[in-house]
């Protein structure tokens, strides 16, 4: 409809705004906090990776690095494997008293309620247990939130999978769970690596409770430790920028590699 | 994201013919065990934990005290709540507005597959995946008056520094912005998915009857978004409410209490001033509200998507 003139401008301002805000933090990051200020450049006029190898060597970065990794993937492969499981047994099976229903709509209402209504009574709940501080704290309470999300998620992907195949599985002579995990498992395999992708972008980006729960690089994950970093700079632009870009690195690589499945995920359960 | 959809909708589950005996019939509860005995344990118990809360009174030095609903009763004649409740409600009538249309706009832009829209579709996702704390980042290099992209611009075209987050007014629009960046790309995502599952017929036969685009926009392609638009605006409020991390790092609230939310206000009731049940009351309040928000909107779709 549009002429490609049009629509090419028109995708060019977009990706402008959408583009150019990174490119400043981008930009200032390799800049020196005299350039910044005094010279205010566009661009930098003399790059620098000063900013960045200050936050490894004297920022403890690589601790905050190594515990958001070891923190998402711990809680995602958990959430994973047990909202896997919970979910095909609410897609299944009747259950006494309706239960799987009531037990689905449940977990979605937590689901609803922002994880802020919690935020106190958990972080009581980790100093009873000992856990402020620790990978495990984070761990219990990102795998509790992953669940929700991985049962309601896999839930309306195993739905899809026709039961007959199951049970074909089964007069062949497999129990139910051997048909489960070499039928229908495999079939769902789509949906499962939607559901990682998002409870991953959502973990490792998570900061509420990180905020909350952590308080030394023993556990301090990636935007814990880079909130805490500005806090006490306040202005501090370059150090600021270089924080920002490493805190965000890693997911960003990580979305723009499986953006296909991400794309898709997204989009499936929304429109149906 | 048919997590509304399918919130209070009547789905049975499709039961195999064979029920099984022995082992199959307690299957099913232990598949469902760990799932259910986690969230209980770390959600649900918090839940009721947060509720018990909000009826005592908590003050240092003294004996924790039971008192029933005043928590509740204080809350609303308290200035600092009313002010939180009015930035918050206006921070995600603002940003959802926003966010919808230029979502809408782009969706029908994008509709027609053209070369660049993957590229576009790409470079749309960053925002939304970005960590929301460095999103708070790239704003504040940006509205910084000394050395953000606003002044540094308007100083090489010969104008003087701007300032944002030191002013009330424009700093609640500059979070607003923020939030307009970040998530415009998941309505533009969600709608054009809607967009492009459309049926073609109306349109050819609309074409063919001569009608402008801008008639097309209003009496088809509207109407037939309208369950897509409406799950897009609802899950982007719901989102929106709890709103925290993003105003924690851009200006904990400030100027003043120009950008205080409900969720910066009950952060600082608990963890500042320490007032456990007050905190707690105020929480339960915004979970009430968000819940019956999305039960509202759940009541009105399905009147909208009788299937």
């Amino acid at each position: 409809m549009t002429r490609p003139a049009v629509r090419n401008a028109i995708s060019v301002a977009v990706s402008a705004v959408v583009l150019l805000p990174i490119y400043w933090m981008l930009a200032t990051s390799l800049k020196s906090n005299k350039e910044i200020t005094q010279d205010a450049t566009l661009y930098p006029h003399l790059p620098t990776f000063e900013n960045y190898v200050h936050l490894f060597s004297r920022k403890q970065f690589d601790a905050y690095l190594i515990n958001s990794l070891a923190i998402t993937s711990a809680s995602v492969a958990i959430a994973l494997v047990a909202g896997t499981l919970g979910a095909y047994a609410i897609a299944r099976f009747r259950l006494v008293w309706g239960l799987e229903r009531k037990i689905g709509l449940s977990l979605l209402t937590l689901r609803i309620v922002p994880p802020v209504v919690i935020l106190v009574p958990v972080y009581l709940l980790m100093l009873s247990l000992r856990l402020l501080d620790t990978w495990l704290g984070l761990i219990i309470i990102y795998t509790a939130l992953n669940i929700t999300f991985c049962v309601w998620m896999m839930e309306s992907f195993i739905r899809e999978i026709p039961v007959d195949l199951e049970e074909a599985a089964m007069v062949d002579g497999n129990t139910r769970l051997t048909a489960f995990l070499r039928i229908t498992l495999p079939l769902a395999v789509p949906g499962l690596v939607a559901t990682a992708i998002f409870a991953v972008i959502a973990t490792f980006n998570e900061f509420m409770f990180a905020l909350v729960l952590t308080a030394t690089p023993n556990a301090m994950t990636m935007p814990r430790g880079t909130a805490t970093l500005i806090g006490r700079i306040d202005t501090d632009w370059a150090s600021m920028s270089a924080a920002g870009v490493i805190g965000a690195f890693p997911i960003v690589v990580f979305a723009l590699i499986v953006q296909r499945h991400l794309v898709r995920g997204l989009t499936l359960g929304a429109v149906k | 994201m048919s997590v509304l959809a399918r919130f209070g909708a009547n789905t049975q589950p499709r039961r195999t013919r064979q029920q099984g005996e022995g082992l199959d019939l307690v299957l099913p509860y232990l598949l469902l065990a760990p799932a259910v005995l986690f969230a209980f344990a770390v959600l649900v118990y918090p839940v009721w934990d947060a509720l018990r809360a909000s009826t005592m009174l908590f003050r240092y030095g003294k004996p924790v005290q039971g008192v029933g609903f005043d928590n509740y009763v204080r809350l609303w004649s308290d200035p600092q709540f009313l002010n939180a409740l009015w930035v918050t409600v206006s921070f995600v009538a603002l940003a959802v507005a926003f966010e919808t249309v230029f979502g809408l706009a782009l969706a029908l832009f994008c509709a027609g597959e053209f070369r660049g829209v993957r590229i576009l579709r790409g470079i749309l996702i960053v925002p939304m995946v970005i960590t929301p704390v460095v999103v708070a980042i790239v704003f504040r290099l940006i509205y910084a008056s000394d050395a953000g992209m606003l002044t540094v611009v308007a100083q090489s075209l010969g104008g003087s520094p701007v300032e944002i987050l030191g002013h009330p007014t424009r700093a609640f629009l500059g979070l607003v912005a923020l939030d307009v960046w970040e998530w415009t790309p998941l309505e533009f995502l969600i709608l054009l998915a809607g967009v492009q599952s459309l049926p073609v017929e109306p349109f050819e036969a609309a074409r063919v009857d001569g009608a402008s685009p801008w008639r097309v926009l209003i009496d088809h392609t509207l109407p037939m978004l309208r369950p897509v638009l409406a799950i897009a605006i609802v899950l982007r409020t719901i989102d929106a409410f709890g709103t925290f991390d993003q105003v924690f790092v851009l200006t904990r609230g400030g100027p003043g209490e120009a950008t205080k939310l409900l969720s910066i206000y009950g952060y600082d009731t608990a963890f500042k001033f320490q007032d456990t049940g007050y905190a707690a009351a105020l929480f339960v309040t915004m979970g009430v509200l968000i819940l019956a928000l999305a039960l509202a909107a759940v009541r009105i779709m399905r009147g909208m998507n009788p299937t």
